[in-house]
């Protein structure tokens, strides 16, 4: 089997000196997709900066198809291959859609009909500004942008945010495609939990800033409790189970 | 009518410059969000290059150790090489800044970043300064400037560089217009001035593309400088202040569009030689007789409020967020020591001091009021005014005309005095309630500008080009003034009296400040700062806050210019002018903008102050090379201190050790009993 596109290793990250996260081991391999889930505040997405290096890590090691990666220039990072989809729209709202594609660093060549051939919904929208398409229409590009980029390692931070229910059941599952068909590796960031466990091969829910259960994604689908005691914190699993049985709802 | 138009047309060649300096300050803000006010000293700098290459054959260097003045060239050197020499140069100029002074500052507010080039500005004034000194040259032509070279149109005469320049600013702009919309750097450009982390994310090297703007920038500025050096006069002035139209019509094109910037600066410069022609007519107001001063600069602030106001809220995106990124507000802990202590130090400090001390610490004085006064509107309410010293002339040239035509002296000349400042600063905030962040640094400035040459350099309003005299201050029979007899001091000027009276004025002006910071007003101060939709939701009225804040930092601005007059018992417009304005800015910025201790540690720095005069004295750098080491210091501070001196949460040990001595132990247990405290007295 290849190595890993991402491993983290003990690795810890935070902002002004506050720890966000602490001692995070993960491992991504590549056509994997795996989902990271927990609770709002518990690290997801400070995780995934510091994957893609806009973070710098505190202590760990971050590594990149084997290579440590740590004290790489992000946009260097991103050159050699990780694409990350930020939280809250990845994309330029000054830009049109088309110059979104032609937008790049020197030498780099976008696979423009890569890209649609997931999303062939854009190509209507070329000359379109992005800051004048739909919150929908915005993620499908920032993730268009990405995989035109053919990336070996996608993060993919709440792509769900602020969308309806059935545009995120139409995206998602194109993330899912995008694994098997390039074979990158991805990073799945979701509150949509029950999409997520769909689409995903593994998941890892973190809880205050550690990762707490790293489970095949059909236990986390069984296995309910554990679900929600890792987003409660321990302990809390059987009263929460009683009192809010409501809580499930954010799982399924 | 002809003569309309061919005004009309003389003023595309220095709107060309201001054009072309403002398609400098727009790419420089599209390409690494910094309002660079150094721009137009780039333009001379580049200007200066060539002239320094055609006349004399030589390149000047920047006086630097083991740095030769000058490298010879062995002869004149043509135009068209010393064209490519000079943009050169202007180019390293920009690589310079971006890559030693901005990449470090790239985290910073857009304001430090403003004071950084306004450290650039000054170091090029003086580096000009030392190598050609102030007199001015008059730079040999560049675009062809014969007795044929003239275009006839429509019955008018005109030579013909006029609209060669303005042809070239034009073609200047479209090119940087296709640049962005149509190639690979544009478009990066473009991604990564709208997000930083995005244009990261997908790959693209922001340090690179900052740089290759800020050069860009610098060179099309230098170009610019080159060309229309021989219309204009080549002196350490006029250049680099032709920033200030500039930076109103890059205003007018928000920071954004090329065409708009470009045809704006165009616009300005028919404007001002429009107005050079209806002084000539006889119907228009004189003063004594002669042509009224500053017409064009008024016209131009009058533009660009009304401009702004019309658009009212429509804010570059990169400015907006001022507020939030200024230094933290310390809250003062106690008064009364602090207080009492500086009283002390500066008592003894008057009865010790030779006279040149006691002047150094006077100046310092006066300085820490200004300091002040930028403390409370842009340490405490996020407002960059560049009009305060202004405001202070205001107050001081009010003091001379009542004290000499109305006989109102001390000390209801300088209660007139700040009441007409604080109105005059209230009406300017009015004014500019929709602005907010670096465009109100970029309007105010330009008020600055109005106030000091339609007003101040008015002979009859201002002080002329002589100055205006003022009766030295009494009170109850006692005199109060720079000639007050007094046991020590040996009876030379200036007396510790007067000393003593700007000790007061600070001392007490201080307390006020700090208090502010304390109380409620204070509270609704920074909530203002930090977010204006949600003070609002909060129940604060904006508005209110703001012009508030303008009143007070006005009248301690007013407090400030009253003393000067009284100071040198003369006033003169220059002392108020928008150089002197923006150097203010810089070490309030410096010493710590948003404390009381920044102010005074400010004051201290300021030029002819006692670190001056330490310096002048005892280190022994001549007064020549103040501005320029001041510049320069002003650069290195802001790299190592983006914060201030005093505005960090850390500030560095020598002074917390000072502000230990001065106010006290027990600092961090005594900032909780007192926040408890306020929050109790709040609730009850």
């Amino acid at each position: 089997m290849a190595s890993p596109v991402l491993q983290l290793e003990g690795v810890s990250a935070g902002y002004d000196g506050a720890t966000v996260i602490r001692d995070v081991e993960l491992t991504v391999d590549p056509g994997e997709i795996v989902a990271l889930l927990g609770a709002n505040g518990a690290g997801k997405t400070t995780t995934l900066r510091v994957a893609s290096r806009i973070l710098r890590p505190i202590s760990g090691t971050v590594r990149f198809e084997g290579e440590d990666v740590g004290r790489l220039a992000p946009h260097l990072l991103a050159q050699r291959g990780v694409a990350h989809v930020p939280e809250g729209r990845g994309v330029f709202f000054g830009l049109t859609v088309a110059e979104h594609f032609r937008l790049g660093y020197r030498g780099e060549r976008l696979d423009l009909d890569h890209a649609l051939s997931y999303f062939p919904a854009l190509e209507a929208l070329r000359d379109r500004r992005a800051g004048l398409l739909s919150g929908g229409e915005q993620q499908m590009l920032a993730l268009a942008r990405a995989l035109a980029r053919r990336p070996r390692l996608l993060l993919v931070d709440e792509l769900s945010l602020g969308l309806a229910p059935v545009i995120v059941e139409r995206l998602l599952p194109t993330v899912r495609r995008v694994a098997e068909e390039t074979g990158a590796g991805v990073v799945l960031v979701e509150q949509h939990v029950q999409l997520a466990l769909e689409i995903a091969h593994r998941g890892y829910v973190m809880s205050h800033g550690e990762l707490v259960v790293e489970r095949p994604v059909e236990e986390l689908r069984r296995d309910r409790g554990l679900l929600i005691a890792s987003y409660l914190g321990e302990g809390s699993a059987e009263p929460a189970l009683q009192g809010v049985p409501g809580t499930g709802g954010r799982g399924g | 009518m002809e003569q309309v138009l061919a005004f009309a047309l003389l003023g595309l060649g220095p709107g060309a410059l201001y054009s072309g300096i403002a398609l400098g300050v727009v790419l420089n803000y599209r390409g690494c969000g910094v309002i660079n006010v150094a721009m137009g000293a780039i333009a001379a700098l580049g200007a200066y290059v060539a002239y320094g290459l055609r006349t004399g054959g030589y390149l000047f260097l920047p006086p630097l150790p083991l740095v030769p003045a000058h490298v010879n060239f062995g002869g004149p050197v043509g135009v068209v090489p010393a064209l490519v020499i000079a943009v050169l140069v202007c180019a390293l100029t920009g690589l310079l800044l971006d890559v030693l002074v901005l990449r470090a500052l790239r985290n910073a507010s857009p304001l430090a970043k403003l004071m950084a080039t306004l450290g650039l500005m000054l170091s090029i004034q003086a580096i000009i300064l030392l190598r050609f000194g102030s007199s001015g040259q008059s730079a040999p032509d560049v675009l062809p400037n014969g007795p044929g070279d003239v275009v006839h149109l429509l019955g008018v005469t005109i030579p013909s560089d006029e609209f060669e320049l303005a042809g070239i600013v034009a073609v200047a702009a479209f090119a940087l217009v296709a640049i962005y919309r149509w190639t690979r750097f544009g478009l990066a450009t473009r991604a990564a001035s709208e997000n930083e982390t995005t244009a990261v994310l997908v790959g693209l090297p922001p340090a690179r593309l900052s740089a290759m703007n800020t050069v860009l920038a610098a060179s099309l500025a230098g170009a610019l400088g080159v060309l229309v050096a021989p219309l204009t006069q080549l002196d350490s002035t006029t250049i680099p202040l032709a920033v200030v139209p500039a930076l109103g019509a890059a205003l007018l094109a928000r920071f954004t569009s090329f065409g708009i910037a470009m045809v704006a600066g165009l616009g300005l410069g028919v404007i001002e030689s429009l107005v050079t022609y209806l002084q000539s007519r006889p119907w228009f107001p004189t003063t004594h007789g002669a042509q009224l001063p500053g017409v064009a600069d008024l016209l131009f602030f009058a533009i660009i409020v009304a401009a702004m106001y019309w658009r009212g809220g429509a804010l570059p995106y990169r400015g907006s967020l001022v507020e939030r990124r200024l230094p933290a507000v310390p809250k003062p802990v106690r008064l009364q020591r602090p207080a009492i202590v500086c009283a002390v130090l500066c008592i003894t400090a008057f009865l010790l001091f030779t006279y040149d001390f006691r002047q150094a610490a006077i100046n310092s004085l006066i300085g820490m009021l200004v300091c002040l006064s930028l403390v409370v509107i842009t340490g405490f309410v996020g407002q960059i005014s560049l009009l305060q010293v202004a405001l202070g002339g205001v107050a001081a040239f009010a003091v001379s005309k009542l004290s000499m035509s109305a006989g109102i002296g001390f000390p209801l000349g300088p209660i007139f005095g700040v009441v007409i400042a604080s109105l005059v600063g209230v009406a300017a905030a009015a004014s500019a309630l929709r602005v907010r962040g670096v465009n109100l640094a970029v309007v105010t400035l330009a008020g600055a500008v109005a106030l000091q040459s339609f007003v101040f350099d008015n002979p009859t309003w201002g002080g002329g080009f002589t100055g205006s005299p003022v009766n030295p201050p009494h009170l109850f029979g006692v005199d109060l003034s720079t000639q007050a007899s007094f046991p020590t001091g040996g009876g030379q000027l200036p007396s510790p009296v007067f000393g003593l009276v700007c000790t007061v004025a600070v001392i007490m002006a201080g307390l006020l400040v700090a208090s502010v910071r304390r109380g409620r007003l204070g509270q609704q101060m920074l909530a203002v700062r930090s977010n204006e939709s949600a003070a609002a939701a909060a129940g604060i009225s904006v508005r209110n806050v703001k012009l508030l804040a303008f009143g007070l930092a006005s009248a301690l601005a007013g407090v400030a210019g009253s003393l000067y007059a009284y100071n040198f018992g003369s006033v003169t417009a220059d002392r108020f002018g928008v150089v002197n304005a923006l150097v203010f800015v810089s070490f309030a910025y410096v010493g710590g903008i948003t404390s009381v201790t920044g102010a005074v540690l400010a004051g201290l720095g300021v030029t002819e102050g006692v670190f001056g005069h330490i310096l002048e004295k005892w280190v022994g750098v001549p007064a020549s090379y103040q501005l320029y080491v001041a510049g320069l210091l002003l650069m290195a501070t802001l790299i190592t201190l983006p914060e201030g001196i005093a505005g960090g949460r850390r500030p560095p040990p020598p002074i917390r050790a000072i502000s230990r001595l001065i106010v006290g132990p027990g600092r961090a247990r005594r900032t909780s009993a007192a926040v408890g405290a306020t929050q109790g007295g709040a609730t009850s």
